[in-house]
């Protein structure tokens, strides 16, 4: 199991309010799975996937990330996991504007010390991979949208993560860039064995996916495995 | 990587930078130019002081100082022109000038008042000008008899250029003397209360009415201030005989403006400080709020807090450094901008003209404005940066 | 004729010898400071061109030629003053202060204080005869000061030819301007001498200006050293 949660809940404030987004959620993933957290908004399918994503905190239950218990170390000393174990895609593309499409891909290769010409080397052949080499001296606001979420799908693998997070990845864009989009990540699943969860109301997204996990209320509803063969 | 983000983060909100910059930018110009017209001012006093009242160096028979003579010139100089001849072989001696001072009675006849006269080679003390003539002629060259009077004592012993009064003291021996001497001209020092009881005689005169060949001291004057320390260790190695005054320990009033000019310079540095920190934190503030979800982004991703906190530190750094730069160059064109200008300043009290606004830019001067700018940007940048660093990720991501 | 009267007068006066120079001071300082050690009542008065001030009563203590304790008895204002004039110096003591206070030189030439000094100088002691021309009535004795440090460096002295009374004292400084004039008016008996009851001194520098000093009560009286010590000032 790359992912393990047991019996996870979250809990926040809102004002004087206490909203429980998560309770009692078991949940296992396995490597390679492409598994799709569907459900209405407020349903809790982002925060589970923030706490699987290591940028939240439970308020109960236990996470057990790639072998290794993260429920209790405080959010920022688990830095290096994200940065090594982890990617994200967002639904607003999340690039940083004052870099270049290359420099965005080459950021996280920064923060793990590559040397240069290796970074150099692996952030031209994910450019590729993503189809957006053409672009790469380009600034994110001279990108349509498509070509920026590919940009973040190539900043997302560039460090080889076992496991890549996407908070609905498509929603912003035309429907059919987003199936575009979707090929080039499940092709990516298929090739290279990375873990893709993904946090999604889309339907098209639902079909995709090899296993749907359904959320409401901050319960898992349905627990379906491999819709699709 | 950060310096890279930093730089360009600056340049991304092109108006928001600017104004910061400009702020950054005045208050480096300002302290530039205040900078210089106190260094000018201080060069300007020094010069003066020097060159028309105190001289570099002040030579004295050694134990001057430290005895209290129980008669007149006890530690007076003996042998002068051998002194002097010593002191002016060395090529950065300009001149020496031999003085006296002394006390006594004057009278014209009717009353007595006491003065206090300084004895000088005319020649020199014209040369000096330490003074204002407002009556009469200079000391004359070669009459020992004439003096200056100064204006308040004319006035109380009634006397105009051309009438006679009459001096008594006491000798170098102790016994009386009293001579009778020609009022050549009156003369105005600037300080009423000296003014009151002046006198300047040749010293062929003061000699003679203390029975003397000796002086009390002898002033020095250079070619350049700078050498000053380097004279006085000359003769102090060579004429063990005397005792020296350089003009710093006796300057008490040049000092007195020094100290006063560097606090106003000081409390100028600190209010400018005090805006750019304002200035730059806003800046760094907006940044970080418009960037709200960035930071989340770059959290997620697993960048620390430090180098969240060192991205938004350097960019009050880039601030920083591009206003020095930038008010380091503009203060400087500036100043010599007006240097060339000659703009004239109104006569300053006692005098009849002006001088021109001058100001003398020293390194010191430069590097201070860039290191309070360079400085407080960094200073004010570290708390915003530290705020940003411990952002929440999941509610940076929310952000608009 | 006359300039024949004049040569003749010329000749008739001849440098005396030096004892008789000194001798003669000795006869002239008689008159003046007769005794030892004594006590004497001066009452001062100062006159100006204007007007005339008011007149000051001391008791002076002397002990020989250059100490004396002046003691201020009137005007009121004054009372309980002291002035301890030695030869050196002079200490000023007033009854308010713990302390005298030392008059310099300097101040020596100002005011009564210089009076003081011109009565009271001794010409045996500070002195020394260059020569003596005779006059009609008077032998006129040209003096010069023994050493550098005595006030006036040139005196000319005119003494009665035959009683030795002083008359006139005329006092110069190094420069040879004339200062000071001292005039014998008045002789009386005091203590049993014939000493000099009134000087009038003029001030030269200052034409109109002159003070007059008269003496009465000369006594003898042992005045203790100590007396004369500035430390004892006001505790006697």
């Amino acid at each position: 199991m790359l992912v393990s949660l047991t019996n996870v809940s979250k809990s926040y404030r809102l004002g004087r309010v206490g909203v429980r987004a998560l309770d009692a959620v078991d949940l296992d993933v396995a490597r390679g799975d492409f598994l799709a957290l569907a459900g209405p908004s407020g349903s809790g399918k982002t925060t589970l996937l923030n706490l699987i994503g290591c940028i939240d905190k439970p308020s109960g239950g236990r996470i057990v990330l790639d072998g290794v218990d993260v429920t209790a170390v405080p959010l920022h000393r688990l830095a290096a996991t994200r940065r090594d174990t982890l990617g994200y895609i967002f639904q607003t593309f999340n690039l940083i504007p004052v870099l270049t499409a290359y420099e965005n891909v080459e950021y996280p290769l920064l923060l793990q010390n590559v040397g240069r010409r290796e970074r150099d080397a692996r952030v031209r052949r994910w450019l590729d991979q993503v189809g957006i080499a053409a672009q790469a001296q380009q600034r994110p606001d001279q990108l349509s949208g498509g070509q920026r979420q590919r940009v973040a799908i190539a900043r997302a693998m560039v460090a080889e993560p076992k496991l890549i997070l996407a908070d609905e990845p498509t929603a912003n864009l035309d429907s059919d860039t987003a199936a575009h989009i979707l090929d080039l990540l499940a092709k990516l699943n298929a090739e290279t064995g990375t873990t893709f969860v993904f946090a999604t109301h889309d339907p098209a997204v639902m079909s995709r996916a090899q296993r749907l996990v359904r959320l409401h209320d901050g319960r898992i509803s349905e627990n379906a495995h491999a819709l699709v063969a | 990587m950060t310096a890279r983000i930093a730089f360009r983060n600056v340049f991304r909100n092109r108006r928001r930078s600017a104004i910061t910059l400009l702020v950054i930018v005045f208050g480096a110009v300002g302290l530039i130019l205040f900078g210089g017209y106190k260094q000018q001012t201080f060069r300007g006093l020094r010069e003066s002081t020097i060159r028309s009242r105190l001289g570099h160096l002040q030579i004295y028979k050694r134990g001057f100082a430290s005895n209290e003579a129980k008669k007149p010139l006890e530690y007076g100089l003996d042998d002068v022109a051998a002194l002097r001849r010593a002191v002016e072989s060395d090529k950065r001696v300009k001149m020496t000038a031999a003085q006296i001072t002394l006390m006594g009675l004057v009278s014209n006849g009717d009353k007595s008042e006491t003065f206090i006269a300084t004895a000088v080679e005319p020649l020199k003390e014209k040369q000096m000008n330490g003074y204002r003539l407002v009556g009469g002629t200079d000391l004359p060259a070669n009459e020992p008899d004439a003096v200056l009077v100064g204006r308040g004592l004319a006035t109380s012993m009634h006397v105009k250029a051309g009438d006679y009064l009459t001096l008594m003291t006491t000798t170098t021996a102790g016994s009386l003397n009293a001579t009778d001497v020609r009022v050549a001209g009156i003369f105005m020092s600037g300080i009423k209360e000296f003014d009151d009881r002046a006198v300047k005689m040749p010293i062929a005169g003061a000699q003679q009415l203390l029975q003397t060949k000796k002086v009390e001291r002898l002033i020095v004057m250079l070619n350049d201030t700078d050498d000053t320390a380097a004279v006085r260790a000359d003769l102090a190695r060579t004429q063990p005989q005397i005792e020296m005054k350089s003009w710093s320990e006796l300057a008490s009033f040049y000092h007195q403006v020094v100290m006063l000019y560097n606090g106003i310079f000081g409390f100028l540095g600190l209010i400018v400080s005090a805006i750019v920190v304002f200035s730059v934190a806003n800046t760094i503030l907006m940044s970080i709020f418009e960037r709200t979800r960035e930071i989340g982004t770059l959290m997620a991703m697993g960048t620390t807090r430090a180098r969240i906190a060192r991205m938004f530190l350097a960019e009050g750094v880039v601030i920083g450094v591009l206003g020095a730069i930038a008010g380091v160059v503009g203060g400087a064109l500036l100043a010599s901008l007006i240097n060339r200008g000659h703009v004239m300043l109104p006569p300053p009290p006692g005098y009849t003209v002006g001088y021109p606004l001058r100001m003398l830019l020293t390194p010191s001067i430069l590097l201070t404005a860039a290191f309070i700018s360079i400085v407080t940007a960094t200073i004010s940048s570290i708390v915003p940066a530290l705020k940003a660093s411990r952002m929440n990720v999941v509610d940076a991501l929310g952000h608009i | 004729m006359k300039k024949l009267l004049l040569a003749i007068a010329f000749l008739a006066s001849a440098p005396l010898r030096a004892e008789d120079a000194a001798a003669i001071l000795a006869k002239v300082d008689a008159y003046r400071t007769p005794l030892e050690s004594f006590a004497i009542d001066v009452e001062l008065t100062a006159y100006t061109p204007h007007n005339q001030a008011e007149s000051s009563k001391f008791r002076v203590y002397g002990k020989g030629s250059d100490r004396s304790v002046v003691e201020f008895l009137a005007p009121a204002a004054e009372k309980g003053k002291l002035l301890l004039m030695l030869r050196d110096a002079m200490w000023f003591y007033m009854p308010t202060a713990s302390r005298p206070i030392r008059i310099s030189p300097l101040q020596r030439l100002m005011g009564q204080a210089s009076n003081g000094d011109v009565a009271r100088t001794s010409f045996t002691v500070d002195y020394v005869a260059k020569s003596v021309v005779e006059e009609e009535k008077a032998f006129v004795l040209d003096l010069a000061a023994k050493d550098a440090d005595i006030a006036y460096s040139r005196v000319q002295l005119w003494i009665d030819k035959t009683t030795y009374a002083p008359l006139r004292a005329d006092f110069y400084v190094v420069s040879g301007k004339l200062i000071k004039r001292a005039l014998y008016r008045e002789l009386g008996t005091m203590a049993g001498r014939r000493v000099v009851t009134s000087i009038e001194i003029d001030d030269l520098l200052r034409p109109g200006n002159r003070t007059v000093m008269k003496y009465a009560n000369l006594t003898p009286r042992e005045n203790a050293d100590r007396m004369f010590n500035k430390d004892a000032l006001g505790k006697w």
